[in-house]
Protein backbone atom coordinates (compact mmCIF):
# COMPACT_ATOMS: atom_id res chain seq x y z
CA UNK A 1 0.00 0.00 0.00
CA UNK A 2 1.31 3.43 -1.20
CA UNK A 3 1.07 6.51 1.09
CA UNK A 4 -1.18 8.01 -0.82
CA UNK A 5 -3.83 4.82 -0.31
CA UNK A 6 -3.01 4.74 3.75
CA UNK A 7 -6.13 5.73 5.65
CA UNK A 8 -5.23 9.06 7.17
CA UNK A 9 -6.92 10.95 9.72
CA UNK A 10 -8.98 13.07 7.41
CA UNK A 11 -12.94 13.25 8.74
CA UNK A 12 -14.78 15.26 6.73
CA UNK A 13 -13.96 19.03 7.48
CA UNK A 14 -16.75 19.89 9.82
CA UNK A 15 -14.41 22.76 10.89
CA UNK A 16 -11.04 23.62 10.42
CA UNK A 17 -8.92 26.13 12.56
CA UNK A 18 -5.53 27.20 11.20
CA UNK A 19 -3.46 29.80 13.15
CA UNK A 20 -1.02 31.93 11.21
CA UNK A 21 1.88 33.89 11.98
CA UNK A 22 3.75 36.34 9.55
CA UNK A 23 6.24 38.85 9.44
CA UNK A 24 5.30 41.97 8.07
CA UNK A 25 6.35 42.90 4.93
CA UNK A 26 5.75 41.37 1.92
CA UNK A 27 4.84 37.89 3.13
CA UNK A 28 1.64 39.06 4.02
CA UNK A 29 -0.28 40.10 1.53
CA UNK A 30 0.49 36.34 -0.76
CA UNK A 31 0.54 34.10 2.13
CA UNK A 32 -2.83 35.64 3.81
CA UNK A 33 -4.56 35.67 0.88
CA UNK A 34 -3.62 32.10 -0.47
CA UNK A 35 -3.92 30.70 2.84
CA UNK A 36 -7.60 32.12 3.02
CA UNK A 37 -8.50 30.65 -0.23
CA UNK A 38 -7.49 27.14 0.53
CA UNK A 39 -9.31 26.80 3.59
CA UNK A 40 -12.56 28.88 2.00
CA UNK A 41 -12.63 26.53 -0.60
CA UNK A 42 -12.45 23.25 1.60
CA UNK A 43 -15.38 24.82 3.59
CA UNK A 44 -17.89 24.98 0.51
CA UNK A 45 -17.85 28.56 0.47
CA UNK A 46 -19.74 29.68 -2.62
CA UNK A 47 -17.43 32.14 -4.52
CA UNK A 48 -18.59 35.60 -4.09
CA UNK A 49 -18.00 35.43 -0.35
CA UNK A 50 -14.54 34.29 -1.25
CA UNK A 51 -14.30 37.10 -3.26
CA UNK A 52 -15.12 39.05 -0.21
CA UNK A 53 -12.59 37.10 2.03
CA UNK A 54 -9.92 38.26 -0.28
CA UNK A 55 -10.80 41.63 -0.29
CA UNK A 56 -11.01 41.75 3.34
CA UNK A 57 -7.91 40.31 3.09
CA UNK A 58 -5.81 42.79 0.90
CA UNK A 59 -7.18 45.55 3.70
CA UNK A 60 -5.97 44.01 6.44
CA UNK A 61 -2.92 42.94 4.80
CA UNK A 62 -2.23 46.57 3.75
CA UNK A 63 -3.29 48.11 6.77
CA UNK A 64 -2.53 46.20 9.68
CA UNK A 65 0.97 45.87 10.10
CA UNK A 66 1.50 49.92 11.06
CA UNK A 67 -0.27 48.49 14.05
CA UNK A 68 1.39 44.86 14.52
CA UNK A 69 2.88 45.34 18.24
CA UNK A 70 5.72 43.38 17.58
CA UNK A 71 6.69 43.21 13.63
CA UNK A 72 4.19 39.87 13.09
CA UNK A 73 0.46 39.96 12.88
CA UNK A 74 -0.44 36.70 14.16
CA UNK A 75 -4.11 35.70 12.39
CA UNK A 76 -6.13 32.97 13.17
CA UNK A 77 -8.59 31.35 10.64
CA UNK A 78 -11.73 28.82 12.13
CA UNK A 79 -14.70 27.67 9.78
CA UNK A 80 -17.42 25.62 10.10
CA UNK A 81 -19.87 25.20 7.31
CA UNK A 82 -21.93 28.17 7.77
CA UNK A 83 -18.91 30.58 8.10
CA UNK A 84 -15.54 32.44 8.95
CA UNK A 85 -14.33 33.75 11.83
CA UNK A 86 -10.93 35.70 11.64
CA UNK A 87 -8.82 37.05 14.35
CA UNK A 88 -6.24 39.68 13.35
CA UNK A 89 -3.74 40.51 16.68
CA UNK A 90 -1.71 41.11 18.15
CA UNK A 91 -2.33 44.79 17.11
CA UNK A 92 -1.03 47.44 19.52
CA UNK A 93 -3.25 49.42 22.08
CA UNK A 94 -5.91 51.21 19.78
CA UNK A 95 -4.73 49.12 17.05
CA UNK A 96 -7.75 47.32 15.91
CA UNK A 97 -9.90 50.84 16.05
CA UNK A 98 -7.01 52.16 14.01
CA UNK A 99 -7.45 49.37 11.03
CA UNK A 100 -10.83 49.21 11.23
CA UNK A 101 -10.09 53.78 10.31
CA UNK A 102 -8.22 53.13 7.54
CA UNK A 103 -9.96 50.48 5.57
CA UNK A 104 -12.49 53.69 5.00
CA UNK A 105 -12.42 54.07 0.99
CA UNK A 106 -14.03 57.06 -0.13
CA UNK A 107 -17.22 56.91 -2.28
CA UNK A 108 -17.56 53.04 -1.31
CA UNK A 109 -17.72 53.31 2.63
CA UNK A 110 -15.78 50.93 5.10
CA UNK A 111 -14.68 48.17 3.63
CA UNK A 112 -14.18 45.83 6.40
CA UNK A 113 -17.46 46.65 8.00
CA UNK A 114 -19.54 46.47 4.55
CA UNK A 115 -18.14 42.74 3.87
CA UNK A 116 -18.04 41.39 7.56
CA UNK A 117 -21.38 39.88 8.85
CA UNK A 118 -19.78 40.76 12.19
CA UNK A 119 -16.94 42.96 13.59
CA UNK A 120 -15.41 43.49 17.34
CA UNK A 121 -12.81 44.41 19.68
CA UNK A 122 -11.15 42.12 21.84
CA UNK A 123 -8.51 42.78 24.02
CA UNK A 124 -5.58 39.76 23.79
CA UNK A 125 -2.38 39.29 25.24
CA UNK A 126 -0.97 39.36 29.09
CA UNK A 127 -3.21 41.97 30.84
CA UNK A 128 -5.01 42.89 27.71
CA UNK A 129 -1.99 45.29 26.63
CA UNK A 130 -3.06 44.37 23.02
CA UNK A 131 -6.13 44.09 20.49
CA UNK A 132 -7.66 41.33 18.09
CA UNK A 133 -9.83 42.54 15.54
CA UNK A 134 -12.49 40.16 14.94
CA UNK A 135 -14.15 39.44 11.76
CA UNK A 136 -17.19 37.06 10.33
CA UNK A 137 -18.35 36.35 7.42
CA UNK A 138 -21.10 33.74 7.36
CA UNK A 139 -22.10 32.02 4.12
CA UNK A 140 -23.86 28.75 4.90
CA UNK B 1 19.43 37.42 17.19
CA UNK B 2 20.83 34.29 16.88
CA UNK B 3 18.64 31.64 14.56
CA UNK B 4 17.66 30.19 17.61
CA UNK B 5 16.22 32.73 19.10
CA UNK B 6 14.95 34.18 16.06
CA UNK B 7 10.94 34.45 15.33
CA UNK B 8 9.92 32.40 12.28
CA UNK B 9 8.99 34.59 9.46
CA UNK B 10 5.72 32.16 8.67
CA UNK B 11 4.39 30.27 11.11
CA UNK B 12 1.41 27.90 10.40
CA UNK B 13 -0.54 25.99 13.10
CA UNK B 14 -3.53 23.60 11.48
CA UNK B 15 -5.12 19.98 12.52
CA UNK B 16 -2.84 16.92 11.37
CA UNK B 17 -5.47 16.20 8.19
CA UNK B 18 -4.43 15.32 4.54
CA UNK B 19 -6.50 18.14 3.44
CA UNK B 20 -4.56 20.86 5.74
CA UNK B 21 -0.78 19.42 3.59
CA UNK B 22 -2.09 21.50 0.38
CA UNK B 23 -2.97 24.61 2.90
CA UNK B 24 0.91 24.24 3.41
CA UNK B 25 2.35 23.70 0.21
CA UNK B 26 0.38 26.81 -1.27
CA UNK B 27 1.65 28.83 1.93
CA UNK B 28 5.04 27.69 0.64
CA UNK B 29 4.40 28.90 -2.97
CA UNK B 30 3.56 32.23 -1.55
CA UNK B 31 6.33 32.54 0.67
CA UNK B 32 8.83 31.48 -2.19
CA UNK B 33 6.92 34.15 -4.92
CA UNK B 34 7.23 36.85 -1.62
CA UNK B 35 10.92 36.35 -1.52
CA UNK B 36 11.95 35.48 -5.44
CA UNK B 37 12.94 32.16 -4.61
CA UNK B 38 13.86 30.06 -7.71
CA UNK B 39 11.23 27.86 -8.92
CA UNK B 40 13.29 24.66 -9.03
CA UNK B 41 14.20 25.59 -5.69
CA UNK B 42 11.08 26.14 -4.35
CA UNK B 43 9.62 22.86 -5.68
CA UNK B 44 12.24 20.82 -3.75
CA UNK B 45 11.08 22.88 -0.43
CA UNK B 46 7.62 22.02 -1.66
CA UNK B 47 7.96 18.25 -2.19
CA UNK B 48 10.41 18.23 0.96
CA UNK B 49 7.99 19.79 3.68
CA UNK B 50 4.61 17.59 1.81
CA UNK B 51 6.73 14.84 2.66
CA UNK B 52 7.21 15.84 6.47
CA UNK B 53 3.89 16.86 6.56
CA UNK B 54 2.48 13.45 5.27
CA UNK B 55 4.67 11.77 7.48
CA UNK B 56 2.77 13.98 10.33
CA UNK B 57 -0.60 12.64 9.14
CA UNK B 58 -0.33 9.22 8.64
CA UNK B 59 2.19 7.99 11.73
CA UNK B 60 2.09 10.82 14.67
CA UNK B 61 -1.25 10.44 15.46
CA UNK B 62 -1.36 6.27 15.13
CA UNK B 63 -4.63 6.04 17.80
CA UNK B 64 -7.05 8.14 15.77
CA UNK B 65 -7.30 11.34 17.53
CA UNK B 66 -6.85 14.73 16.06
CA UNK B 67 -3.22 16.12 16.31
CA UNK B 68 -1.68 19.34 15.88
CA UNK B 69 0.28 19.88 12.97
CA UNK B 70 3.26 23.22 12.61
CA UNK B 71 5.23 24.44 9.90
CA UNK B 72 7.78 27.38 10.57
CA UNK B 73 9.71 29.24 7.88
CA UNK B 74 12.41 31.24 8.42
CA UNK B 75 15.04 32.89 5.93
CA UNK B 76 18.34 32.88 6.91
CA UNK B 77 20.81 35.03 4.86
CA UNK B 78 20.93 32.73 1.97
CA UNK B 79 19.27 29.98 3.67
CA UNK B 80 15.81 28.69 4.06
CA UNK B 81 15.16 26.87 7.37
CA UNK B 82 11.54 25.14 7.61
CA UNK B 83 10.59 22.67 10.83
CA UNK B 84 7.99 20.23 10.53
CA UNK B 85 6.24 19.52 14.41
CA UNK B 86 3.58 17.73 15.75
CA UNK B 87 2.80 16.27 18.99
CA UNK B 88 2.65 13.02 18.62
CA UNK B 89 5.37 9.85 20.41
CA UNK B 90 7.94 10.61 18.07
CA UNK B 91 10.01 8.95 14.75
CA UNK B 92 10.41 4.96 15.28
CA UNK B 93 10.85 2.29 12.51
CA UNK B 94 7.60 0.77 11.89
CA UNK B 95 7.32 -2.69 10.42
CA UNK B 96 3.53 -2.14 10.19
CA UNK B 97 4.11 1.20 8.33
CA UNK B 98 1.25 1.86 5.73
CA UNK B 99 3.90 3.65 3.13
CA UNK B 100 6.95 2.52 0.94
CA UNK B 101 9.89 3.87 3.57
CA UNK B 102 10.17 6.67 0.96
CA UNK B 103 9.76 10.14 2.85
CA UNK B 104 12.52 10.52 5.19
CA UNK B 105 15.38 9.27 2.53
CA UNK B 106 13.72 11.66 0.05
CA UNK B 107 13.62 14.65 2.15
CA UNK B 108 17.21 14.14 2.86
CA UNK B 109 17.56 14.21 -0.57
CA UNK B 110 15.96 17.34 -1.19
CA UNK B 111 17.23 19.31 1.27
CA UNK B 112 20.99 20.62 1.94
CA UNK B 113 20.77 18.86 5.96
CA UNK B 114 18.31 17.09 7.26
CA UNK B 115 17.64 17.47 11.73
CA UNK B 116 15.61 15.06 13.48
CA UNK B 117 14.80 15.85 17.13
CA UNK B 118 12.70 16.04 19.92
CA UNK B 119 11.88 18.67 22.95
CA UNK B 120 9.11 20.22 24.72
CA UNK B 121 6.69 16.93 24.21
CA UNK B 122 7.32 17.66 20.66
CA UNK B 123 8.86 16.04 17.10
CA UNK B 124 10.49 18.19 14.36
CA UNK B 125 11.99 17.91 11.00
CA UNK B 126 14.46 20.43 11.02
CA UNK B 127 14.63 20.99 7.42
CA UNK B 128 17.69 23.73 5.80
CA UNK B 129 17.71 24.36 2.28
CA UNK B 130 20.25 26.43 0.29
CA UNK B 131 19.09 28.98 -1.68
CA UNK B 132 20.96 30.10 -5.32
CA UNK B 133 23.30 33.51 -4.45
CA UNK B 134 21.39 34.81 -7.49
CA UNK B 135 17.48 34.35 -6.40
CA UNK B 136 15.14 34.90 -9.15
Amino acid sequence: MTEAQAPVNDEPPAGNSVFLRLATGPLAAPVLCRVMSMILTRADCPMDRLDDALILCDAISVHAPVYASDGHLALTMATDTRGIELRVGELCERGASMLLADAEVPGVGNVLERISDELRVEPSGAGGSHEELVLTLRFG
Amino acid sequence: MTLATATPDMELALPARAANIAVVRHALGAFGEAFAIEEETLSNIRLAVTEACTNVVVHAYPDGREGSLEVCATLHEEELIVVVRDEGPGIAPRTDGPGLGLGLPLIASLAGSVLLGRADERTEVRMTFPLSSARA
